[in-house]
């Protein structure tokens, strides 16, 4: 009887755990703030803005069949994404780039250290 | 220990919402613009983690622009996003806004009086009531009292957003109202407003509106928080509405005072399955509003009395199936149904509609009923089209089937042949059953199919569809997208499908670009309660409130010119309220 009423909570709480494991905190705030415009999953197609799987290490502007404002091609030209440049990014978009399309701004380090941890375990 | 956590998280919240530029940089912000620190300055009492005239929650046009008019006139203001990123429903708009009566339109010369634009707005409101010889065109003194509001404000308002710089506009003098033909629509085009550094074709206005305002904002000062949901009301003794009490991202929660009044501008319910089902006048699937429009308001606002008007009507649109079931967050409303070589069936194979119908028109005709097999016919509908629709009138703008190669196209079905086809289309039926009610295709489907397609082609022919009259109103060809030009042809939404494959198909049901019921409230947005009076402290902008147009939607940009009309009026009204004490 005991065994019987351990088991599901055993299977409960393993389940709970791979839940949580596959919504960490990065993961949880691109899906609030980020899946409205953008796809993170390989092969995923663009939306209203690009698809973002494998964004660090790739240059700026770079996404296939998508069509980037003249002010982000134009601010952007010759920049590479690594985690400096992405951390400056999510801080406020409309400082690195102005006029560009995206207006997104994250005051809080530590949430923007969780999106970068995100993208960055996407590859 | 509970309890020790509880209050270490709150602690957390607060020192995180400080950080966070709540209340520092509101501080900031009013040393900078020469306020005195008591007027933006934070937490007066211990309860409240800081302190507004007032409290926005929305960061979508009725929330960014709300705050911006009470900002105007020297009040503090935060506006608070539910959603980890601004902008809302409006972030995905075309962002026409209409604007009767409009400075352009004066300036051009072409008249907009009116007693002619109230009984426009009447005779589509409430068709059944319309009287053009009643005092308010049969309108009720609410109905009348509002549309008129409108019309008296949204000029002003847009006129002082863009010499504010929050949004600048350019002029749309070419484009129709969606009735432009009724004699009742005295200025059928002019009244039409779109962000002046939108694209030629518009289709990204939002982006362009929420980037102005919002940076706007944050110049004027305005704390814009993400990732804050206003979970209820806080009141005084004597029921006055002085805070807000929401949760963060993480969980913690807030409370922020409101001096003078909190301003809701969260959107409509098109995202709560059991608002949609308990009020909607038919089987919606989603929509195009933000995720986050969750009807957030309804509860909220209804726990302190408000009463509740047009629950049963939305912005309308079709919407791919497909995208509605994934929750796709960028889904778009089909605002233009493309291609001329193209037609829309049922599971029977019957056409029975015309396709090229204005949006929210042709959303309304898929909760069709059959009373004697118990169903929604049209529940589901297919488009079809062939190669040349495919290689003429594919876009990835305005929501369309249709789409470019390279774009996504999980929704397109394609066929060899027709039977290939109609094969495609039914498995994809199969996938989805549990959402559509189990249907699937006739077996008749396919002969139907070629029947209709045979008719249509010889309507094509001829430029007269004599079934449903597609194409013959003007809104229908100014939506009508790109197609192959042929010289000569006296009806360009309309060409014969070809003879050979292959084919393509996608899957369309009804859905909403937002809906448009919730608190009344009165001219000033104040919400009301049901005794028809103020419950005070508390306004309503946008979807979130409800809209006195019942059913219609006059006109593209008739969603955003009432919120920036309302937005302008509830601002004003707030800002007229004395402070509270603390």
């Amino acid at each position: 009887m005991k065994t019987e009423m351990l088991l599901p909570l055993a299977a409960c709480l393993v389940l709970a755990a791979s839940l949580a494991q596959a919504q960490s905190p990065g993961q949880r705030l691109a899906q609030s703030a980020c899946t409205q415009c953008h796809s993170f999953g390989k092969g995923e197609p663009n939306g209203v803005g690009p698809n973002l799987y494998g964004l660090l290490g790739r240059p700026a502007g770079a996404s296939t069949g998508f069509a980037y404002s003249k002010q982000y091609l134009d601010a952007m030209k010759g920049k590479t994404w690594d985690r400096a440049l992405l951390d400056q990014w999510l801080a406020d978009t409309q400082a690195v780039a102005p006029g560009s399309t995206m207006a997104y701004f994250q005051d809080d380090p530590k949430k923007r250290a969780a999106l970068i941890e995100y993208m960055q375990s996407l590859k | 220990m509970a309890d020790r956590i509880r209050s270490d998280a709150g602690a957390n919240s607060r020192r995180r919402f400080m950080q966070q530029a709540g209340a520092g940089s509101a501080g900031v912000a009013a040393a900078t613009l020469g306020l005195s620190m008591q007027e933006a300055d934070a937490a007066t009492a211990p309860a409240f983690d800081a302190t507004y005239d007032i409290v926005v929650a929305g960061s979508g046009a009725g929330g960014l622009a709300s705050a911006l008019f009470a900002r105007w006139q020297g009040n503090s203001a935060v506006i608070l996003e539910k959603a980890g990123s601004i902008g809302g429903t409006t972030a995905k708009a075309a962002f026409w806004y209409w604007v009767p009566n409009n400075e352009a339109m004066k300036k051009a010369g072409i008249a907009d009086p009116k007693p002619d634009f109230l009984k426009y707005v009447a005779r589509l409101s409430n068709p059944q009531g319309y009287d053009p010889g009643h005092p308010r065109y049969g309108f009720t003194q609410w109905e009348y009292d509002m549309c008129s509001a409108f019309y008296d404000s949204a000029s002003p308002a847009a006129e002082l957003l863009a010499a504010k710089g929050a949004l600048p506009y350019r002029h749309v003098a070419d484009v129709p109202d969606y009735f432009a033909e009724l004699p009742e629509d005295k200025a059928p085009k002019g009244r039409v407003l779109v962000p002046k550094e939108a694209i030629p074709s518009m289709a990204d206005g939002g982006l362009v509106a929420v980037r102005t305002m919002s940076t706007k904002a944050r110049q004027e000062g305005i704390p814009i928080r993400t990732g804050v949901r206003v979970t209820k009301l806080l009141q005084d003794k004597s029921a006055r509405v002085i805070g807000v009490e929401a949760k963060d991202e993480l969980g913690a929660t807030v409370r922020l005072r409101a001096r003078k009044a909190v301003i809701f501008a969260t959107g409509g319910f098109t995202h709560n399955v059991e608002l949609r089902r308990n009020f909607l006048n038919g089987p919606i699937f989603g929509g195009c509003a933000a995720p986050s429009n969750e009807g957030d308001f309804v509860p909220i606002a209804g726990a302190l009395g408000a009463q509740l008007r047009n629950m049963n009507y939305a912005w309308s649109c079709p919407i791919p199936l497909e995208k509605a079931i994934a929750k796709d967050g960028s889904i778009s409303g089909m605002f233009s149904v493309a291609g001329d070589s193209m037609l829309f069936v049922n599971k029977y194979g019957h056409r029975n509609v015309n396709e090229k119908l204005q949006y929210n028109e042709l959303a309304q005709t898929f909760f069709e009923w059959d009373g004697a097999k118990a169903e929604y016919p049209n529940l589901v509908r297919i488009a079809i089209w062939d190669q040349r629709s495919q290689q003429h009138s594919a876009s990835a703008e305005y929501g369309r089937l249709i789409v470019p190669p390279g774009t996504d196209d999980r929704h397109v079905i394609k066929g060899a042949t027709l039977a290939e086809l109609a094969r495609g289309i039914d498995e994809r039926f199969a996938k989805y059953a549990g959402a559509i009610g189990a249907a699937r295709l006739a077996p008749e489907f396919l002969t139907n199919l070629q029947a209709a397609i045979a008719r249509f082609n010889q309507f094509a022919k001829t430029g007269k569809d004599l079934d449903f009259k597609r194409g013959e109103r003007v809104v229908e060809q100014l939506f009508n997208g790109d197609v192959k030009d042929e010289p000569g042809r006296s009806n360009p939404t309309m060409w014969p499908l070809a003879d050979a494959g292959p084919y393509y198909a996608a899957l369309v049901v009804a859905g909403t670009l937002d809906t448009k019921g919730g608190p009344k409230t009165d001219t000033n947005g104040r919400v009301l309660d049901a005794g028809d009076q103020p419950i005070p402290g508390l306004y309503g902008v946008g979807n979130c409130v409800a809209s006195a147009s019942g059913r219609a939607y006059w006109a593209g940009g008739a969603t955003l010119g009432p919120i920036i009309a309302f937005a302008y009026r509830a601002a004003n009204a707030a800002h007229a309220e004395g402070r509270s004490a603390a």
